[in-house]
């Protein structure tokens, strides 16, 4: 089984995850428990690091737009950064670049916040 | 004169190799389209112009300039052939004031048409323009269809990427769902799944079970989708539905509800579930393939809904079954497992419960004083209810045999207390009996119980005497006994109707007569042979029947 990791981070009313590995149908669950955690703490402002990430499939795109509207609600948002070219093509050929915020740098995410 | 001319034909010379190399060095059609539009605008003074592009034999909107509402989407798409005829289309020229139309030719293909708006001056456009703007887009003709070509071929890719981005999606979930998993998690993975192909957050899943539905997930508002589904009849649909204002009078009410379309969930093409979608974020309709992924999807996840169903009844079947092997097991150490030796008195019981636990009980109790008390009993019913009115009974006498009560006294307590603990018309036909090992004497009341046989000398004495059935009123008239003084030989035969009712396979009961013919053959036999010598007789009777009741039997003869 191809492994997924998913991990958090903090800098200032930003939240960053750190996201590794495969995300599929089998660990898509994990991701949905870390932005349940982020909706607990009531923080909305998301940026989703994808430096790691080697494949993505529907279910784990499923759980951004699964979430994006409650981010979004709450004057925060989803933004993403950092994709591999391989892996961002997947997101085009979906059409989420109609729909969420792509950065080459994490910074670069983090400072749209503010 | 001649000056002037050879000016404007320089002009249109220069202005035919500046556009020739800049459509050339691109292949980016809109890019080109774009040029032609703008340079056939500066040329002839219009303000207005579309293209269109042949595509699959039709003729498709592509670009323009000028054109004003909806002049996209009211562009009449119209077969190549007979785009000349199409009133639709003439009808649209004339509404958007499109005056001039000239064909667009590659190696004697259609690859377009090229409608050009009112000259600002007025003019008709004159031959000569003809001439130059067929020179003019005979230039475009190779640039345009090599970058329709491109375009077409990056269409024909991003769609093959996207089937394989499908495929990829659908065998990550169909791995997920091959082991057995929760419902809420199967439903879930597929909401995933289908809003991440597909860009939608709003959904709801339903499935039908028993004939009623079950909304499994929801991302609309709960009770108008509860109303929604009565009304749709959601089981008759075996089709995905494309949900819009233009449809019947349920479908108009889905679409002002959000939903757009509709996918069946269906095992053997039976309708087990539904999927509804709200509106895509991106605004796009839904395509054939974005139709046939949800079918997809869906039809792995009612297969695995399905299993998960199947699979939670046969866990808790076996946990029934498990739990009643254990309440046969605690019923059987409720039974004497040892029965009482006595010097005068032989002693042999059998039972045996139809399912795994019964309402038929028996017992044999040291009494202080010595003597041996005898219990038969057979509560109303079958299975579970019995046996626990049975283990009630067993308590009851267990404790009364402990208080060195007389037995009409103890016979008017024992129903009193079993009358207070049952209802619903519930009974005990009930038999017991006190064995004095000295003096071989035998008293007994019967309340209501299949009367025991005592066989002397090829003679059948019936123990009747007793009073009402066990545990239907609390008692008013005491019961009665009866002293039997037993002799030598004699053989006592306590049993239930298991016995007697015992049926074999053309619904014959085994029936008092057989039984009592049999017992005045038992003669000289230990109470274990005659207990047995029964026993097989009703198996012979049975033979390829399954058990019907419960049964027992108390066989006890006097040394």
């Amino acid at each position: 089984m191809a492994d997924f990791n998913v991990s958090s981070r903090i800098d200032g009313d930003v939240n960053l995850i750190d996201v590794k590995g495969y995300l599929d149908a089998h660990t898509a669950p994990d991701l949905e428990n870390e932005f349940n955690k982020l909706i607990e703490r009531k923080r909305f402002k998301v940026v989703v690091n994808f430096s790691e990430l080697n494949y993505i499939s529907s279910a784990g795109l499923g759980v951004f737009m699964a979430y994006v509207e409650t981010m979004r609600e709450q004057s925060g948002d989803i933004k993403f950064s950092n994709l591999k070219d391989d892996v961002y093509s997947i997101f085009d050929l979906l059409g989420f670049p109609v729909l969420y915020e792509f950065y080459k740098e994490e910074k670069e995410a983090i400072q749209k916040f503010r | 004169m001649e000056n002037a001319i050879n000016k404007s034909t320089l002009r249109n010379l220069s202005a035919l190799v500046d556009f020739g190399n800049l459509i050339n060095s691109s292949l980016d059609t809109k890019f080109i389209l774009n040029n032609l539009l703008l340079t056939c605008f500066g040329k002839f003074h219009t303000t207005k112009g579309l293209f269109a592009t042949c595509y699959n034999n039709k003729l498709q909107f592509s670009i323009s300039k000028g054109l004003g509402g909806n002049y996209k989407e009211e562009f009449p798409e119209t077969e190549i052939d007979d785009y000349l005829n199409s009133t639709n289309l003439k009808e649209y020229l004339i509404k958007n004031k499109l005056v001039h139309s000239q064909e667009v030719y590659s190696a004697n293909k259609l690859i377009g048409v090229l409608f050009l708006g009112e000259r600002l001056s007025g003019d008709k456009y004159f031959d000569e323009d003809i001439k130059f703007l067929q020179t003019f887009l005979n230039i475009t003709a190779t640039a345009l269809e090599n970058s329709i070509s491109i375009t077409q071929l990056k269409e024909v890719n991003r769609n093959l990427d996207n089937k394989v981005h499908q495929l990829s999606s659908l065998f990550d979930l169909s791995k997920e769902f091959g082991g057995i998993l929760e419902i809420p998690l199967v439903s879930k993975l597929l909401g995933f799944s289908i809003i991440g192909q597909l860009l939608v957050t709003k959904y709801a899943i339903i499935i039908f079970r028993d004939n009623k539905h079950e909304i499994i997930e929801s991302r609309f508002d709960i009770e108008v989708l509860e109303q929604i589904i009565t009304l749709l009849k959601a089981e008759d649909i075996t089709k995905p539905v494309i949900c819009n204002s233009k449809l019947n009078a349920s479908q108009h009410l889905l679409f002002s509800m959000g939903i757009e379309l509709i996918v069946p969930m269906q095992i053997k093409q039976k309708t087990k579930g539904l999927i509804l979608l709200g509106r895509r974020n991106t605004g796009e309709s839904f395509t054939k393939s974005d139709i046939e992924f949800v079918s997809s999807v869906g039809g792995l996840a009612i297969i695995s809904i399905e299993n998960s169903i199947l699979f939670k009844e046969t866990l808790e079947k076996q946990k029934l079954e498990k739990d009643l092997e254990i309440a046969k097991k605690i019923q059987r150490n409720l039974l004497p497992n040892k029965l009482p030796k006595m010097n005068n008195f032989e002693i042999a019981a059998f039972n045996n419960a139809a399912k795994q636990v019964g309402g038929d009980y028996y017992d044999a109790i040291k009494l202080a004083d010595g003597r041996i008390l005898i219990a038969i009993a057979d509560v109303s019913g079958k299975g579970v209810q019995a046996a626990l009115l049975m283990a009630n009974l067993q308590a009851f006498l267990q404790a009364i045999s402990k208080q060195n009560k007389e037995l009409i006294e103890a016979s008017n307590l024992l129903n009193d207390l079993v009358s207070e603990n049952t209802s619903d018309g519930r009974f005990i036909t009930f038999f017991w009996g006190i064995l004095n090992d000295e003096n071989l004497q035998f008293e007994s009341v019967n309340m209501g119980h299949n009367p025991p046989l005592i066989i002397r000398n090829g003679e059948i004495i019936k123990l009747r005497i007793g009073g009402m059935l066990m545990g239907v009123m609390p008692t008013i008239t005491p019961y009665k006994k009866e002293t039997t003084q037993l002799v030598k030989n004699d053989l006592l035969i306590l049993f239930t109707d298991g016995i007697t009712e015992a049926m074999d396979e053309k619904q014959n009961e085994f029936s008092d007569e057989k039984l009592e013919e049999l017992s005045l053959k038992l003669k000289s036999n230990s109470a274990e042979n005659s207990l047995n010598k029964i026993l097989n007789e009703v198996n012979k009777h049975t033979k390829g029947t399954e058990q019907s009741d419960d049964i027992t039997c108390i066989v006890i003869k006097v040394k």
